[in-house]
């Protein structure tokens, strides 16, 4: 498939950062360690750079291929066509959930009297523009708008030092290992073992000495950011509020000095919104790339339209969404983000050093 | 959906471009035809093509030892110099062509004679064909046609009515050179050679439209330019086929990268210092006859905001300038769509005491702060229209009474509230800040003020990336519409935000020559050797 349009290492970082800071921020999935969350946080984040080692290891190995050609190659024609078919579900899936989370979010928060489809849609318009604009576009837009995330996060966490108690952050390891490890795991799983996504967006990087750096950083300071938020969470609201909000990072964010949380709230914007477009991306990317199609810009459209269509049927309410994604998606996403990985990276290896 | 359109608009470009492309070889057949030998069949077929032309002048004279040569001279009245036509060409041809001794003997060699040994002016030609005399006629040259020789003399004499070059009315600044391009080619060629004195500054003419013949500079500095932009605007611009180019406008259009875009990709300046900065940076500019505006590409998105006094100015003051206006493009693009998001969605946003103050301010208006917002814009925008389009005295009343008089009517009415008409100005200010942007920010204005309506914040965000996303896919001749922020070219921020002192600008644009990412041959020679010393 003809690639010409490409991304640099600072756009691939910059992608990186808002992909896993992303949707992860709204809901935090590491939140049943209570005043532990940010050390199972810490843990997932370690365990992230593993993994994303290993999905770089998986593109190294071949290089210049795409998820998609790289499965074929390792399980075969037909078997490698099939796991990448339930790959583009899964991307697809990834996206809509990233939909839904923020169309309850703005509901939630600010829309409370607009229809949930109408805040979907009119949020799908602009990433359906910009999927069918290329990568190229994906990639600039993210350079110029990504940069928005960090500076908004320092600010809160400067306006906010008056709330934070460190009090908050004691007893430590309360309840033993336990919970940390089931709140790593759950944070391992959303957001950073979705990274496996990236292997779509490797081909697309034109510095290719600077993929390993550049993914590393973008993930450096995703981990930064999210630990920090976790950390300001816990000491604003207390582990308690902190366990039982749905959104703990709204929650403190209202205590904002100004109240200007809702402006606050254009980073959440923007990281879901990277979130769903490279998700976006990689479907449309893995279906033209599966049916040998020329272009996928085409698909763009149809696939946006899908991913709402999809987000809006998969959950009745915000509390099957959240029910769903704290107790069955770290189960769901382990074939995709561990498994099939470890075993494709074990038959390449095979293929490159032992044949 | 451009994209589309884009499609389109090309596919007709295209069939207009063949239908030309079909038609011309016939005409160019008919036209290539040579000067008649006979002298009287010449006048015959001036006077059809110049019939009903009054300012035509047709003189016929006797040259030579006994009157034996017959010719004819034409020329165009205002367009031609009386002096040099009279001292140059007509008293040489009737007393010294009688001293030197033409006759007979030497009707072979009778043009090379009169050429060489008669007439005293600069320039002077040989044209063969027919059209070609006509076209040096129009041009205002002067042609003599001579009897039995099949070729004609033409003569420089171009001499007309032309504004003298002064202030720009556009782009004013306070700090810099006073002058401005004026309506003649040949004058703001030489106002930029006067800048640049350099062999590389070159200067390819073309001749565009069909009716009306207009000259077309494309101006460049060979070594510097990028090889690539300057092949694809002479392309761009070889390839235009219409009846009339009257304003470099004409050009525009249809060498824009984006037809479809609300962003300009093309550049227009009227500061001769402007356009001499920009072909030092690398750009081509385009100079049409008949209009002071000077086209320059690639334009990029920062052009909007890099003023030629920033660089006459110490960099304090032009980096406080930069900040201005980019905080003037926040401004006049959001602040109305702020201030209804903030009235329909986000009140909590304001401190209490301004929320009280504007609440009690908007009581009692029957309208929507949308609805507000978008007729006191509108009635702004007109007033503005009625401003530029009225003589200039009444000009000055019109937005007195706008301004001074509707606006606190209206409010003291009850059809608008205080805080309208304070956004609705200062938006209005700020925007004649970034002039070149004028016409996307309308439309951007708008399109926020509908989003801010519909979702607040959240919708003006949406409305702000896909505005992103369609900068970020604008391309001008070649070069990424948003550099250097994007692709982010590190040494070509020197020159965006913030300006660095000009000496430590050690390269030139880099984002020019976007496509041979060679560093040195751009580095910028002189400044390394000050900072050498």
């Amino acid at each position: 498939m003809i690639e010409e349009a490409k991304i640099s290492g600072y756009q691939l970082g910059m992608l990186i950062v808002g992909f896993v800071f992303g949707s992860s921020v709204i809901l935090n999935p590491a939140a049943v360690a209570y005043q532990d969350a940010w050390f199972a946080q810490l843990l997932a984040w370690l365990g992230g750079f593993v993994l994303l080692g290993l999905y770089v290891a998986i593109y190294l190995l071949s290089p210049e291929q795409n998820l998609i050609e790289t499965l074929r190659e390792g399980f075969g024609k037909y078997l490698g066509s099939l796991i990448g078919l339930f790959y583009i579900w899964y991307f697809i899936h990834l996206a809509s959930l990233v939909f839904r989370d923020l169309g309850e979010y703005m509901m939630t928060v600010t829309y409370t009297e607009t229809p949930l489809v109408f805040l979907i849609i009119s949020f799908s318009l602009p990433i359906a523009y910009l999927v069918k604009s290329g990568i190229e576009a994906i990639g600039r837009t993210a350079e110029i708008t990504i940069f928005v995330i960090p500076i908004s996060v320092l600010i809160t966490v400067v306006l906010l030092i008056p709330n934070y108690d460190f009090n908050s952050l004691q007893p430590f390891l309360e309840e033993g290992l336990t919970p940390v490890l089931e709140g790593a795991f759950n944070n391992l799983s959303f957001p950073f073992g979705e990274t496996v996504i990236f292997l779509m967006l490797f081909p697309a990087l034109n510095e290719k000495d600077k993929l390993i750096k550049a993914s590393s950083l973008g993930l450096f300071v995703a981990g930064v950011l999210l630990i920090t938020i976790t950390l300001r969470d816990i000491m604003v609201l207390g582990s308690n509020i902190f366990r039982r909000a749905i959104f703990p990072a709204h929650l403190s964010t209202t205590l904002l000095p100004a109240e200007i949380d809702q402006l606050i709230a254009i980073n959440w914007l923007l990281g879901s919104g990277a979130k769903i477009t490279v998700c976006i991306y990689a479907t449309v990317k893995g279906l033209a790339e599966l049916f040998k199609l020329n272009s996928y810009k085409l698909l763009a459209l149809p696939t946006v339209v899908l991913a709402v269509g999809l987000s809006l049927w998969s959950f009745d309410d915000l509390i099957g969404l959240l029910r769903w994604s704290s107790e069955i998606y770290p189960y769901y996403a382990l074939p995709f983000q561990i498994v099939i990985p470890v075993l494709l990276l074990i038959i390449l290896l095979f293929k490159r050093y032992l044949r | 959906m451009f994209r589309k359109l884009a499609g389109i608009y090309n596919y007709l470009k295209h069939k207009s471009q063949d239908y030309f492309q079909s038609e011309q070889p016939q005409e160019e057949e008919s036209e290539q035809e040579k000067v008649p030998r006979d002298i009287q069949k010449v006048k015959q077929k001036l006077a059809e093509t110049f019939a009903d032309c009054s300012d035509f002048v047709l003189r016929e004279l006797k040259i030579g030892d006994d009157s034996q040569f017959k010719v004819i001279l034409a020329y165009f009245e205002g367009l031609t110099d009386h002096e040099i036509i009279n001292n140059g060409i007509l008293d040489p041809l009737m007393i010294e062509s009688k001293k030197i001794g033409i006759d007979r003997r030497h009707e072979g060699e009778l043009i090379q004679k009169i050429k060489e040994e008669i007439i005293n002016v600069g320039e002077v030609g040989e044209a063969d064909t027919f059209t070609r005399t006509v076209e040096e006629l129009l041009a205002g040259g002067t042609v003599l046609y001579i009897d039995g020789q099949g070729t004609a003399l033409k003569f420089d004499t171009t001499a007309w009515e032309e504004r003298g070059v002064e202030e720009p009315q556009t782009e004013s600044i306070v700090r810099g050179p006073r002058e401005g391009f004026v309506e003649s080619l040949s004058t703001n060629i030489s106002l930029l050679r006067r800048r640049i004195k350099n062999a590389n500054l070159k200067f390819k003419v073309l001749n565009l439209g069909v009716q009306t013949n207009t000259d077309v500079a494309i101006g460049y500095l060979a070594g510097i330019v990028n090889e690539d932009v300057l092949k694809m605007v002479e392309e761009r611009v070889q390839r235009i086929k219409i009846d009339a180019v009257l304003e470099s406008g004409y050009i525009e259009e249809f060498i824009e990268d984006s037809p479809f875009s609300i962003f300009p990709t093309v550049g227009s300046s009227e500061r001769p210092d402007k356009v001499a900065g920009k072909l030092l940076e690398g750009r081509v500019a385009i100079l049409c006859e008949g209009t002071p505006f000077v086209l320059t590409v690639p334009y990029l998105f920062i052009e909007a905001f890099q003023s030629s006094e920033d660089y006459y100015n110490r960099p304090y003051v032009a980096t406080i300038g930069r900040s201005l206006r980019f905080l003037a493009l926040i401004i006049t693009a959001a602040l109305p769509a702020f201030y209804v998001a903030v009235l329909t969605f986000h009140q909590n946003i304001l401190p209490f005491e301004l929320l009280l103050n504007i609440t009690a301010a908007v009581e009692g208006i029957p309208f929507s702060p949308f609805f507000e917002t978008l007729v006191l814009g509108t009635a702004f925008e007109l007033l503005r229209e009625a401003g530029v389009r009225m003589p200039k005295p009444i000009g000055q009343a019109v937005s007195i009474v706008g301004a001074l008089i509707l606006g606190e009517a209206a409010v003291e009415a009850g059809i608008a509230s205080h805080p309208i008409v304070i956004v609705t100005a200062v938006t209005a200010i700020t925007s004649f800040i970034l002039s070149p942007l004028l016409e996307p920010l309308i439309f951007i204005r708008l399109f926020l003020l509908v989003a801010a309506n519909t979702l607040g914040f959240m919708g003006m965000g949406l409305v702000i990336i896909t505005i992103f996303v369609h900068l970020v896919n604008l391309k001008s001749f070649g070069v990424p519409y948003l550099a250097p922020f994007s692709p982010l070219s590190g040494m070509d921020l020197e020159d965006t935000l913030v300006r660095f002192p000009l000496w430590a600008m050690l390269t030139r644009p880099r984002i020019l020559a976007w496509r041979e990412e060679e560093g040195e041959k751009y580095r910028l020679d002189a400044n390394l050797i000050k900072k050498e010393e």
